[in-house]
């Protein structure tokens, strides 16, 4: 699959940036707001003089008026840690459906390293994969393509074990965007919890395919799991495709609904719907992009 | 148990192997198509949620493997088709003999016939043979099959036997024949040894039939005669019997008559001198009194000997006297013709007096005082005054009173093929047949005129034989069907229906098997007679008696439409088949 995206979508792409809905600490110097006081260009505020400050920050136009030393603050314009989970489970092996959740990868990547965030891409099937951060700046943004492209889908999915071993180690607190079809076969409800309980502002983008929500069979058949192997013989009637049908919208519903109660973003993306549409229209009608 | 159509051993394997079978093969059948899907935990959650769907699931699927077991077993006892099991003697030779009397053909209050119901016990007493010799007769045609273990023969005998009539005859026999069953409803009394099994059929019906009817001379002397009828109710309650008889196409009588239980009525027609020969009766019983069991003996048929007009052509240099003679019967149309303008004829018959055509006739010809002839003979010595003597029983020759002839002159005429049936004291032939299937020819070695023929009644009885004999014989009327001799010259017999009848020529005599009533055309030598055959008879139309006693082993009843009992588990495995297909279709079963 070829993940490279015209040059107009790119540039719409650059007007854009992600929305934490909390502020983070970052590391480096961007042009994201922090929620300290640092050494930014906007003036935030006064505080008074304390020894040991830097005294090129002594207002010294208020000293003239009010005959006190003040210290004139500024807002800190730090970058934003953005953690990328990309399902790469079997799961999503279907073609269309994983070229989809690549593709929304890519483009929250790119518009990521724009704005100088911190990108981290965490691909996970049962297990956390190699993570990757391709740096800072658009520019690596084709390491980022690469790495996309070499992706493939192995293996189950288990999500509160990825983001165990997501938190077994130290990380500053960020946006983790959990891009995935959530079809875990031991339930997605207490993997989220898990990694809010980290303090990550979360982002579910649910990855679908018209394939998901209907069998496309009627008939005898026999369903075999793409990630287990185990397959079950089935006889699918009318009214078992219809049940179906309500247990994938029930799941879906399930995810928002669990989203909605803990405050995390939420976002649909059928892999039959245009990249584009979902990036520039869903992603900022859920508050995602802005 | 035995089965009908293998060992015991084999047919219980093949049943437990296509049980068996249609079992794994419901088990294993044909892998469904594999659809991959991201994850069955969306299914599982449905399986779980409609725990009754699954449930259903388990139904349908028992319902459906109890439906493949049973179409299969079904399947393989139609074709081993096991009986009950036979004692150790019954091992051996079984004849099975079918009473074929016209009664058998009554039918029962199931709505099959005497005859469905011993098919089916014939059936099944072939099938419990146990791979013995079998062998199928009937009292009307003796042994029809076997004996032989092929039960394929066997079934294809019995599926061609049908109700035909037949003789009150001794019992079929086959040498070497350990068991014998007999099926019969007991309507003809018949001596049964006791060592046969009698299965009857036998179920009181009411019937009206007619036991009897003919053409008889009238006895007031009236040219025509009479056609006399008798009808007989055989039912327990009273009924109106409609009776019809007709001369051809003329009705002559249509009468209702209120006939009380058991009665008999008789009825008598006069016949006119003219029309046709063919009486048909016919009666329809009044429905309201019972059913009428016997369809066969509502008709009966009857044919006016010497009624049909038949062509006489007399060739001869002085035809008055012959003519005369001949003109007194009206059914003869009379030709005279002068010996040179003879034109050979291609109907009726001819009378050659004094000469002979250079080519033998076409048809039946009276030949008197016939001079030499390559086709037929050179004459002999002539006798002065002979005396007839040697009359057999000829039908030219029958009820010639000797006595009074007086042969003035006699030349004996010798030929070949030529049957003296007549002769003089001194063995001058006086009158001689000869009966190909080509042409019959009479040839009388006097001349009329040489006869007191004024006088002596035995020429006329002679001549009306002779033209009878020649052109219109009368074989009468049968009343039982069944084989028939006729004359060795019989050429061709035609049924009822217009079908020919096949004829077997034996000797001097040809037998022909007439099985269904009515009037049968005899085709011999150029002429044309009829044979009759009823059914109607007491004893085979008096449907609610039999006379069968003790003597009964057993009782064969009603069974389904006839059908052996294999045919109902084919239909059953069908019916089986078609719904299990309807059901699957619909998703109703698996």
């Amino acid at each position: 699959m070829a993940l490279r995206f015209e040059d107009d979508f790119l540039r719409k792409l650059e007007y854009l940036h992600v929305v934490s809905k909390r502020a983070f600490v970052g590391q480096s110097r961007a042009d994201r707001l922090a929620p300290k006081r640092g050494r930014g260009l906007e003036f935030a505020d006064h505080r008074g003089y304390s020894p040991g400050d830097d005294f090129r920050h002594i207002d010294w136009k208020a000293y003239k008026r009010l005959g006190r030393l003040l210290l004139r603050l500024f807002d800190e314009e730090q970058d934003l840690p953005i953690y990328l989970f990309i399902d790469c489970s079997q799961s999503m092996r279907e073609a269309a459906k994983f070229d989809q959740a690549r593709k929304i990868a890519a483009a929250l990547c790119y518009i990521g390293l724009a704005h100088l965030d911190r990108v981290t891409m965490l691909p996970f099937d049962e297990k956390l994969g190699d993570e990757t951060q391709p740096g800072r700046g658009k520019g690596r943004i084709f390491r980022v393509f690469e790495l996309l492209e070499r992706m493939e889908t192995e293996g189950p999915t288990n999500l509160r074990d990825v983001f165990t071993q997501f938190a077994s180690r130290t990380r500053q607190q960020g946006l983790a965007v959990v891009i995935s079809d959530f079809l875990d076969p031991n339930g997605f409800e207490p993997a989220i919890k898990l990694l809010a309980s980290m303090g990550h502002d979360i982002f579910a983008v649910h990855v679908a395919s018209p394939a998901d929500s209907d069998p496309h069979a009627l008939g005898e058949v026999r369903f075999v799991d793409a990630e287990t192997g185990e397959f079950r013989d089935v006889d699918v009637t009318p009214a078992l495709a219809r049940a179906y049908a309500d247990a994938w919208k029930a799941h879906a519903e399930e995810l928002e609904r669990l989203c909605g109660r803990y405050n995390l973003g939420y976002v649909r993306a059928d892999a039959d719907q245009p990249f584009d549409e979902i990036i520039l229209k869903t992603f900022r009608k859920g508050r995602f992009l802005a | 148990m035995s089965f009908g159509t293998m060992a015991a051993w084999q047919a219980l394997a093949l049943i437990g192997v296509a049980g068996a079978a249609a079992a794994w093969i419901f088990l294993v059948k044909v892998r469904p198509p594999r659809v991959s899907v991201p994850s069955l935990l969306l299914w599982r959650r449905v399986f779980d949620k409609v725990r009754e769907l699954t449930w259903w699931e388990r139904v349908r699927r028992a319902v459906s493997l109890a439906a493949t077991v049973l179409i299969a077993v079904f399947l393989a006892l139609a074709v081993t088709r096991p009986g009950p099991r036979r004692g150790p003697a019954s091992e051996g030779r079984t004849l099975i003999i079918l009473d074929s009397s016209w009664s058998m053909a009554a039918l029962t209050s199931s709505g099959e016939t005497r005859w469905a119901r011993a098919v089916r016990q014939a059936r099944a007493l072939a099938a419990s043979s146990g791979g013995g010799d079998v062998a199928i007769a009937t009292t009307a045609d003796g042994l029809v099959e076997g004996p032989t273990a092929d039960m394929a023969l066997i079934e294809t005998a019995i599926d061609r036997l049908t109700p035909s009539g037949g003789d009150n005859v001794a019992l079929p026999s086959v040498p070497g024949t350990d068991h014998v069953h007999f099926l019969t409803d007991g309507a003809a009394a018949r001596s049964i040894d006791p060592a046969v099994t009698v299965h009857s059929v036998f179920e009181a019906a009411s019937n009206a039939a007619i036991v009897a009817f003919g053409a008889r001379p009238s006895p007031g002397g009236d040219a025509g005669g009479e056609a006399y009828l008798q009808v007989a109710n055989y039912a327990t309650t009273p009924r109106e019997v409609r009776i019809v008889v007709s001369r051809g196409s003329t009705v002559l009588s249509d009468q209702r008559v209120e006939m009380a239980a058991g009665e008999a009525v008789s009825q008598v027609v006069p016949l006119a001198a003219t029309g046709s020969a063919r009486l048909v009766a016919r009666i329809y019983a009044d429905e309201g009194a019972g059913a009428d069991g016997l369809a066969e003996d509502n008709e009966a048929v009857a044919w006016i000997d010497g009624a049909d007009a038949v062509d006489v052509t007399v060739v001869s240099e002085n035809p008055a006297a012959l003519a005369l003679l001949l003109q007194q019967d009206p059914s003869l149309k009379v030709t005279a013709v002068k010996p040179a303008a003879y034109v050979p004829v291609t109907s009726g018959i001819v009378v050659f007096d004094h000469w002979l055509p250079a080519e033998a006739p076409a048809r039946p010809s009276l030949v008197v005082g016939p001079p030499a002839a390559t086709w037929l003979g050179q004459p002999g010595a002539e006798e002065k005054s002979a005396r007839w003597i040697g009359i057999g029983t000829h039908p030219v020759v029958a009820g010639v009173d000797s006595l009074t002839l007086d042969l003035k002159r006699v030349r004996a005429f010798e030929g070949k093929d030529l049957v003296t049936v007549a002769k003089s004291e001194r063995g001058t032939p006086l009158v001689a047949i000869k009966d190909d299937r080509d042409r019959r020819i009479v040839v009388w070695s006097f001349s009329p005129a040489d006869a007191n023929l004024a006088f002596a009644p035995g020429i006329p009885v002679l001549f009306g034989n002779s033209i009878e004999w020649l052109a219109r014989p009368s074989y009468g009327v049968l009343r039982h069907s069944g084989p028939v001799q006729l004359p060795a010259s019989t050429a061709r017999v035609v049924s009822p229906t217009g079908k020919p009848v096949t004829i077997v020529h034996a000797g001097d005599r040809t037998v022909a098997r007439l099985t269904d009533p009515g009037l049968y055309l005899v085709e011999a030598g150029g002429s044309r007679g009829v044979v009759g055959v009823n059914v109607g008879d007491p004893e085979v139309s008096n449907l609610s008696r039999s006379s069968l006693s003790s003597a009964v082993t057993s009782r064969v009843g009603a069974g389904g439409a006839g059908w052996p009992w294999w045919m109902w588990a084919v239909l059953v495995a069908f019916v089986l088949v078609s719904a299990e297909w309807w059901t699957w279709q619909r998703r109703v079963t698996v």
